[in-house]
């Protein structure tokens, strides 16, 4: 059976090894027995259509380029908004789910209106990064997520955001991350998170099997297993 | 002259001297002076040259190189070769080298600068030459991305100074945009080039100007190449100074400058041939005869430590050191392995990130071309190190043969392996920060 996953500005919002993800994903929908494949639609497309796809994925870019993200994606939000509507699994990592929330505020204090799907608003500065290992309480899904956040903004709204910012190492004004809706998650870790967060993975491909009509097959992945539970260890017992 | 000013100065030069009598080096004077006198730097009184290096990758070998054919010319050189890349630093260095009343001895003030760096010290004195050797990612979870420290070094440059701009890096290149007296240097068409890119991610795909498309003619590496935006008109700019050949035969490397320029080199690595051509721009625009730039260039070679030579049991081997966190530094030294053409196994070891500072993020992992490894000719693969699960997932998704690859919490372990079971040579890919982890195991030479 055929999966689609549609790949978005995979050349343009693809700052930190955000590939990985939709490999690592690929990978696992492969060994489900599925056939996989990967649709990519960038900044030059003049359409983007969410129709029949069964995961959507977009990594984190330059701040310039996200800006310049929220507004072209904002011409296929009707889309967008009916594939969340209908339980479409998507992913966005780092600053990518920023085009998710109401508005972006940039340096230059231009305003940048974003997709309005969630009600939090972003602020930029540009005198430091923010940047940092954290460790995330999900706790709607009593689990805990890990990686590395780096960023030019805050997030405000934290009403609507989704995990707890238990621990940071480095310097990330955060007490709240992340978004949640139907089966699209939101997270500003950077890179392969799913890597290091094997049950986020287990969790899209589960979603994925049952919205295929096909049973999961369990199936473990030790090395990636590891690295969550070293990682987890290692900023447990960090010293800040 | 203020006299807070003097006494800074004085402060500085008598804490300076007792810890230099104490054998010690340190930015403690500048940190005392800068207390006294927080404006210390506008009240001395530089020469009329002065150069500022800045780039992602090869700072310190570009002013090393800049300083010694300086020197070989005759000029009183004051650079922050301590790698003082504080503020505290430069101003340490440059009372050092001031009378009392401020005035720095030296002909040419020489300074190597991060971009955080720059952005604080020019705010005090401007270098009359500014030279930006390259941008690209690099230890991103400290200094931001390319365009991130592209925005930083714009707030440093000023309009008195002169830019001396790699013009193959679009993202540096375009630095000069609407700049009168710019300089550059770049690279010819050189045998190496590919006409596609070559990497995981390709920084040069979108205009640094307007963000619509690139085309380029040839890439020299990653996104380093003669480019063309298709919108705006923006394009690789004509160079002043230019990287005409690079050949290497029977193990001797020589580079072409300038057409007529035949200098020596003891790697060819295409990264360090834009170390030397920026240290010869700047020195040329600096007043030195292009020839006499050459030749000193020529005799000197530069202490790296950048590849070593070693034995383990019956099995010889070389280390690569490349920088964590940077792809394009990891993709260079796989183009070694990939060109070297027999049957060689490959060791790499991601252990400490850092030694500074601890972090996760493994992510750069994923913006190198280790698939270049699933076509060569390899015997090996050994994974070691704390982040070996993340290279063994990496390493997995590259498509390599999972039979081939072997993986090893300890760098230890991972020796001891090579040792009992390997019969082909070992090349060892790691970075500063992890090399003592191999070197002491192994017997080694060091070679440069
Ligand atoms: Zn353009």
């Amino acid at each position: 059976m055929n999966v689609k996953i549609l790949y978005l500005y995979p050349d343009f919002m693809s700052l930190y090894g955000d590939n990985g993800n939709v490999r690592i994903l690929e990978r696992r929908l492969k060994d489900q027995g599925f056939d996989v494949e990967i649709i990519k639609r960038t900044i030059t497309d003049s359409a983007i259509t969410f129709d029949d796809v069964d995961f959507v994925y977009m990594g984190s870019g330059f701040e310039s380029n996200r800006n310049l993200v929220a507004k072209h994606l904002s011409q296929f939000k009707d889309g967008l908004v009916k594939a969340i509507d209908d339980g479409v699994p998507m992913l966005f990592t780092g600053n990518a789910y920023d085009v998710l929330g109401s508005s972006i505020m940039t340096p230059e204090r231009d305003e940048i209106r974003c997709l309005g799907i969630f009600d939090f608003t972003v602020i930029d500065q540009i005198e430091k990064r923010f940047t940092g290992d954290v460790v995330l309480a999900d706790t709607k899904k009593n689990d805990v997520y890990v990686g590395f956040v780096n960023r030019a903004g805050v997030l405000k709204g934290e009403g609507t955001l989704e995990f707890y910012v238990t621990k940071v190492i480095g310097s990330v004004p955060l007490t709240k991350d992340g978004v949640r809706k139907n089966n699209l998650l939101g997270v500003s870790l950077i890179g392969p998170l799913l890597l290091k967060n094997h049950k986020i993975a287990e969790s899209f491909v589960k979603t994925i099997c049952e919205r295929k009509g096909t049973e999961y097959k369990e199936i473990r992945y030790p090395h990636s297993e590891k690295s969550h539970d070293k990682t987890k260890k290692a900023l447990l017992n960090a010293e800040v | 002259m203020k006299i807070r000013a003097f006494t800074a100065i004085l402060v500085c030069k008598v804490i300076r001297g007792l810890a230099k009598l104490m054998g010690r080096g340190s930015s403690l004077p500048g940190k005392y002076a800068l207390k006294i006198c927080p404006d210390i730097l506008s009240e001395l009184k530089l020469p009329e040259l002065s150069i500022a290096v800045t780039g992602s990758n090869g700072k310190t070998s570009t002013v090393e190189m800049i300083a010694h054919i300086l020197k070989s010319n005759g000029l009183k050189v004051a650079y922050n070769k301590e790698g003082s890349n504080q503020i505290e630093g430069v101003v340490t260095f440059l009372i050092g080298d001031s009378t009392m009343g401020g005035k720095v001895k030296s002909d040419v003030v020489l300074l190597e600068a991060d971009e955080r760096y720059a952005r604080r010290v020019f705010g005090y004195f401007h270098p009359k030459y500014f030279v930006i050797n390259n941008l690209y990612r690099d230890q991103m979870t400290r200094n931001g991305h390319p365009e991130w420290i592209k925005s930083i070094i714009g707030d440093a440059i000023y309009d008195d100074m002169t830019l001396i701009l790699n013009a193959d890096d679009p993202l540096v290149a375009s630095f000069g945009k609407d700049r009168e007296g710019t300089i550059y240097f770049g690279a010819d068409n050189l045998p190496s080039d590919t006409t596609t890119h070559e990497g995981i991610y390709n920084d040069g795909k979108y205009c640094p100007i307007c963000k619509k498309p690139m085309e380029y003619e040839y890439y020299h590496y990653n996104h380093i190449g003669k480019f063309k935006c298709t919108s705006c008109g923006f394009e690789r700019h004509d160079t002043d100074h230019t990287l005409t050949n690079m050949g290497e035969s029977d193990g001797h490397a020589e580079i072409t400058v300038d057409g007529k320029y035949e200098i020596p080199v003891f790697f060819t690595g295409i990264y360090h041939c834009y170390n030397i051509l920026a240290a010869y721009t700047a020195s040329v625009v600096a007043g030195i005869a292009p020839w006499k730039a050459a030749e000193s260039l020529g005799g000197y070679i530069l202490k790296s430590g950048r590849i070593s030579d070693f034995t383990l049991g019956n099995v010889e081997g070389r280390l690569l050191l490349s920088k964590h966190e940077n792809s394009v530094s990891y993709d260079r030294s796989i183009d070694v392995v990939v060109n070297d053409k027999r049957k060689k196994s490959v060791m790499i070891i991601v252990d400490a990130i850092s030694r500074k500072y601890y972090t996760s993020d493994s992510s750069w992992l994923w913006d190198i071309n280790f698939e270049k490894f699933r076509d060569a000719d390899i015997d090996k693969i050994i994974l070691a190190g704390q982040y070996c699960d993340d290279l063994a997932v990496r390493f997995d998704l590259a498509g390599i043969d999972s039979n081939k690859v072997e993986v090893f919490e300890s760098v230890q372990g991972a020796a001891d392996y090579c040792k009992e079971k390997l019969g082909s040579f070992l090349y060892v890919i790691t970075c500063f920060s992890d090399k003592e982890k191999i070197l002491s195991v192994v017997t080694r030479r060091e070679i440069a």
